[in-house]
């Protein structure tokens, strides 16, 4: 344990009750919490204490009186001890009497004067002994050995026969001389003070001549009720005036003093009181300065409340001084009002500022208006800047528009992007003003209608007024509200939908901004980025429930945004097909399952779906809250006959090709960029076709288009919500179907022409006669050829696509078949080796062609044989001979007709 | 308490510090007593202090009192001076005037003693201010020398001399105590024959 607390020094020792002591000593405490007892005079002070150090406690005293103790407890040391201690009194200080300290004069000196009696000086003294010097060892003289002794005399020091020997002898018996000797310079020193005035002796002394003075008052009071001899009172009254003037002017310094003080007291109240008032311009000043606008207002309120009316001249001079700083207070927050941007906590914070100082007008309103003015502005200067912008590289320069004020935080950065792909080189400026202008939309707008719309709910005024808002500002705002929306909409049709703004009148037009023709087209791969700002923007803006009217202008917007989008990007895929013929490379490749194609129906198949889906996402997928696109029926015919247009496109490409001049074909630069691939090892010739192989390459690919990729996409479209799709297919598989048959005419025609123009010239070549022939011995000649021929045919489509075959061989054959029949119709007479010969040609063409026989070459056949006499029995066997020689011969040739991989 | 108290030494001297307002007088007490330096000025009404210390090998305890030393307080500084043994006039040697008020503070102290040989110590305070010295050594010692007492130059900021004027006091007040009680004595005695001549007188 830490030794005791001991308390060794007081200062001051003694003092009324709320002295300010300071206590010192040893072990007072290691700390504030430590000390925990503190009594002065047997009363607890431990409330008042502050705890210096350990050595060092200052408390003010408590109500003790008399000498007593200071004990100090801590939690540390225990209870402690003193060598010192403090006296407690009551001082009562007479009204003349000096002191150093401030008396609350209300109390003691009514007191003392009312309790004046015991300080009667006689009275006083009469306890004192003059000579200041105890008595010891007192042995009286009784008052006759007194009187025996001085006869005529008395000890009693107020009396006239006062004897100073009887009062010695009476008192101080005992004393010695030395101690006489002391008393007696006691006695002249107090004779001194006491001979220093009247003055002096009246202060000691007032309350018992204030007593006398009242006493004589009454008394004279008392005379003139019993009117008992004038001129007695009125000498009596004289002097008794005398007194008092004399009394007066005692004290008329005295007095005067205490006026002055009282003055000056009430002065340093008043000022005191009204501090607040007076420092209140600097303070206002100092709040402002500091941003603290709520302790502003609040100082002015209360100055208001206190002083607005008041009369004295100095507080109206600083009142006024008040009314004009909170009047420059006022106009500058309304300029900061009126300031924008700004957040919405700020304006509402603002508004309620100026509400509480009691603005003149509407601040809430004003701002309303200033702010939608504001979007105005900000909106058509986003227009005619675009608008104007040369055209000419601004990437660089977009950021810095309008300054960096107006947050733009999102957008923009995503419109590089295309410019990677090699579409652009540059963001065209619509695109950059359709970012721009739905950021100053979403950023900006939301706030306004919030703002109006706690106008409307009442928060922004006053509660007294907050009821009633008048429903015309109510209607105003809404007009407001929608004629900003109207706005924002009209212009961005204005740069996207020239059209549904023709009903408009000229000067509207203007007004909305003309876009130059050299802005006038942008990319439809731009389209759905600006679909996508716009729809953002709309969604962000329906977000907030607003009037029905304004949210349908929107809605409208970005529907109408969407399906021109949609259309122009059907349109442009409808341009990339048509101009696909232009990548043909002529390379087929085989497939087990499809036949032989070039790539273009995989590339015709690619950019439609590519198109499909890039309109999916951004455009046909709804949000919520939007319109289903297909919900519209014109926009769902426009979609239904522009995919139609779509899908057909591919097929006048595909004619085109199959139709072209080889030497075309050739120089295309295609074919050139092709040609220099490394990993083709055919030669330049090889990659142009020759017309017939063109036909047929076009024919498998349009047979693939109409059978694989038609439907493909068709269900494609289907599933992406694409209506009427079946119409969409029935009307493109017609388009593929008559191509279909016209590049099979043509290839059949191509094919069957040559060998059937050359039939009968090679039939009778080397002059034969069918009369006068020799007997047969071969088939001849002539018919090898055809056949030759047909398997040639047979291997080309075989090459492109065998499931072509069959459709193709059965056509040739047909011809053949016919021709033949009708060169034997028309030999007008046979010889018997004729007749054999001829019997023997059609039935190894028969025998040859019979897995491609038809009706038609039934019926040629029968015609044929009709038309020839029979032949004889004999010759039958010969008939047998030749045509197994025939079969054992063209065997390998005769494999084409029957290994038969056409079947399907 | 009673206890605590029982403890402390029986002797007490008791040291009355007087002199004009702010030489010091706190400030050597307070220094003296806690080892302490006051650098603010707080007038003091009437402040008391009581330690043990060795006087001599002798376990004593010192009371101090330390007055305001104004005017003011005139009449109730007449009291105080009665319960003291013992003087330190204090002056400041950077001020004039404080030392001039030293000769009435002797007078007003040999009035309520009635004793010219009270223990008595003149003090020269803020002696480590020497560049505003205004009362020469050869003054203050004259004085001293006039009043029949030492002359001691004390700072209470360096301590210099603190102990040594409160010890010597207290040396004095011991001798003279001593002195007393022989005198008592003999006063005793010859008040009894002061008796008998009255007796006779
Ligand atoms: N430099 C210096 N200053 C002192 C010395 N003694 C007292 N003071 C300063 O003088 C001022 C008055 O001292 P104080 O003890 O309160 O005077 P008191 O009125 O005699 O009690 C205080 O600001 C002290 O710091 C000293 O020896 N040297
Ligand atoms: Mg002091």
């Amino acid at each position: 344990m830490v030794p005791q607390p001991l308390v060794t020094g007081v200062s001051p020792k003694e003092g009324p009750p709320g002295t300010r002591i300071t206590i010192r000593g040893e072990n007072l405490g290691r700390d504030l919490k430590d000390l925990i007892g503190l009594k002065i005079c047997g009363v607890d002070c431990l409330l008042s204490a502050e705890w210096k150090s350990s050595s060092k406690i200052i408390a003010r005293t408590g109500s003790g009186k008399g000498k007593g103790d200071i004990i100090v407890s801590t939690k540390s040391g225990g209870t402690g001890s003193c060598t010192v201690g403090f006296r407690g009194f009551f001082v009562q200080i007479g009204p003349l009497q000096e002191s150093a300290v401030w008396i609350d004069e209300t109390q003691t000196v009514l007191n003392q004067l009312g309790r004046r009696g015991n300080t009667s000086p006689l009275a006083a003294k009469d306890d004192d002994d003059p000579l200041g010097i105890s008595d010891e060892g007192n042995k009286q003289k009784s008052e006759e050995e007194m009187l025996e002794l001085f006869p005529e005399c008395s000890g009693n020091m107020s009396l006239e026969n006062f004897s100073p020997a009887w009062y010695l002898l009476e008192n101080h018996q005992t004393a010695s001389f030395d101690d006489l000797k002391h008393g007696l310079t006691n006695m002249r020193r107090s004779a001194r003070t006491r001979s220093e005035g009247p003055i002096a002796f009246v202060k000691t002394n007032i309350g018992a001549i204030l007593d006398c003075l009242d006493s004589l008052d009454t008394m004279y009071e008392k005379f003139s009720e019993d009117d008992i001899q004038r001129e007695c009172i009125s000498s009596y009254a004289v002097s008794l005036m005398q007194a008092k003037s004399c009394a007066d002017g005692l004290f008329q310094d005295v007095l005067g003093r205490k006026d002055k003080a009282d003055a000056t007291r009430n002065a340093l109240n008043v000022l005191q009181r009204f501090k607040f008032l007076f420092y209140l311009p600097l303070n206002i000043e100092r709040n402002i300065q500091k941003g603290d606008y709520n302790l502003v207002i609040n100082d002015y309120v209360r100055a208001r409340s206190l002083f607005a009316d008041t009369q004295v001249k100095v507080f109206q001079k600083v009142y006024k001084e008040v009314e004009s700083r909170v009047h420059a207070f006022r106009e500058m927050l309304h300029d900061k009002l009126m300031k924008l941007p700004n957040t919405l906590e700020d304006q509402k914070k603002l508004i309620k500022y100026l509400n509480h100082l009691e603005c003149k007008g509407d601040p809430a309103w004003e701002c309303i208006q200033n702010q939608q003015q504001w979007l105005y502005s900000l909106l058509t200067e986003c227009k005619t800047h675009h608008i104007n912008e040369p055209d000419e590289p601004v990437i660089n320069q977009r950021n810095s528009i309008n300054g960096a004020q107006i947050h733009y935080t999102r957008g923009s950065r995503t419109s590089g992007y295309f410019g990677e792909a090699g579409w652009k080189f540059r963001t065209p400026q619509k695109v950059l003003f359709v970012e721009e202008l739905t950021e100053i939309m979403t950023n900006n707008f939301p706030d306004f209608w919030k703002l109006g719309h706690a106008y409307m709910s009442g928060n922004l005024t006053m509660k007294e007024e907050g009821k009633n808002v008048k429903s015309d500002q109510t209607n105003i705002f809404k007009q407001m509200v929608s004629s900003t929306i109207k706005y924002f909409s009209n212009i961005v049709r204005a740069a996207f939908l020239p059209k549904s703004l023709e009903n408009l009148a000229e000067d509207k037009l203007k007004e909305l901004g003309i876009w130059p023709d050299s802005q006038q087209e942008i990319s439809g791969a731009w389209l759905p980025h600006c679909v996508r700002y716009v729809r953002s923007c709309a969604s962000s803006l329906c977000g907030l429930d607003l009037p029905s009217d304004s949210q349908e202008l929107i809605h409208e917007l970005a529907f109408d945004m969407r399906t021109n989008c949609m259309f122009t990007m059907l349109k442009q895929a409808i341009n990339d097909v048509r101009s696909l013929h232009t990548k043909e490379t002529w390379v087929v490749e085989l497939d087990d399952e499809f036949g032989g194609t070039t790539q273009l129906p995989a590339l015709f198949e690619n950019i439609v779906n590519e198109a499909i889906q890039h309109l999916h996402e951004v455009v046909v997928q709804n949000r919520t809250g939007e319109r289903e696109i297909f919900g519209h029926r014109t926009v769902q015919k426009e979609a239904t006959s522009l995919c139609t247009k779509l899908l057909e496109a591919f097929a006048p490409c595909l004619e085109q090709l199959a139709f072209s001049k080889t030497e075309q074909v050739a120089t295309s630069p295609v074919q050139l960029r092709y040609s220099q691939d490394k990993n083709t090892n055919r030669d330049q010739e090889d990659l142009i076709p020759t017309k017939d192989k063109k036909l047929i390459i076009m024919l498998s690919n349009c047979n693939h288009t109409k059978q694989h990729i038609i439907p493909r996409l068709v269900e494609n479209l289907n599933k992406y919500g694409y209506v009427e799709t079946n119409k969409v297919m029935q009307a493109s598989q017609d388009t593929y179907n008559k191509l279909d048959e016209k590049l099979f005419e043509a290839y059949i025609e191509e094919k069957s022409d040559p060998i059937v123009g050359t039939m009968e010239p090679n039939m009778y070549r080397g002059h034969f006669d069918w009369r006068h022939c020799r007997q047969p011995n071969d088939v001849r000649n002539y018919l090898k050829e055809v056949i030759m021929a047909m398997i040639e045919v047979h291997a080309e489509v075989h090459s492109i696509s065998p499931a072509f075959i069959c459709r193709v061989m059965v056509k040739i054959v047909d011809a053949v078949v016919e021709e033949l029949s009708r060169l034997i119709q028309c030999v007008p007479e046979f010889g018997t080796n004729g007749i054999l010969q001829a019997r023997l040609e059609i039935l190894c063409l028969q025998h040859t062609i019979e897995i491609y026989k038809s009706e038609n070459t039934i019926t040629s056949f029968k015609e044929a044989l009709e038309h020839l006499p029979d032949a004889a029995q004999s010759d039958k066997r010969k008939m047998e001979e030749l045509m197994n020689k025939f079969r054992t011969q063209m065997k390998f040739q005769l494999m084409c007709f029957t290994s038969d991989t056409s079947t399907a | 308490m009673s206890k605590a108290k029982a403890q402390q030494p029986a002797v007490i001297h008791k040291v009355i510090m007087v002199g004009s307002g702010g030489v010091g007088k706190s400030a050597l007490t307070l220094q003296f007593m806690y080892d302490e330096f006051v650098e603010d000025y707080e007038p003091t009404k009437a402040d008391s202090y009581r330690k043990k210390v060795v006087l001599d090998g002798e376990e004593v305890q010192i009371d101090i009192l330390d007055t305001a030393g104004q005017e003011d307080y005139a009449a109730i500084r007449d009291n105080y001076f009665r319960s003291g043994e013992g003087f330190l006039c204090v002056f400041s040697i950077t001020e004039q005037e404080s030392f001039q008020a030293t000769a009435e503070f002797r007078e007003q102290i040999l009035r309520v003693k009635n004793d010219d040989n009270i223990p008595f110590l003149l003090v020269g305070n803020k002696a480590d201010l020497e560049d505003k010295r205004q009362v020469t050594q050869d003054e203050a010692h004259q004085r001293a020398l006039s009043w029949n007492v030492a002359y001691v130059e004390t700072s209470a900021k360096t301590r210099a001399n603190v102990d040594k004027v409160f010890y010597d006091l207290m040396r004095e007040i011991r001798s003279r105590k001593m002195r007393a009680s022989q005198q008592n004595n003999g006063q005793k005695k010859k008040k009894k024959t002061n008796k008998r001549k009255c007796v006779i007188l």
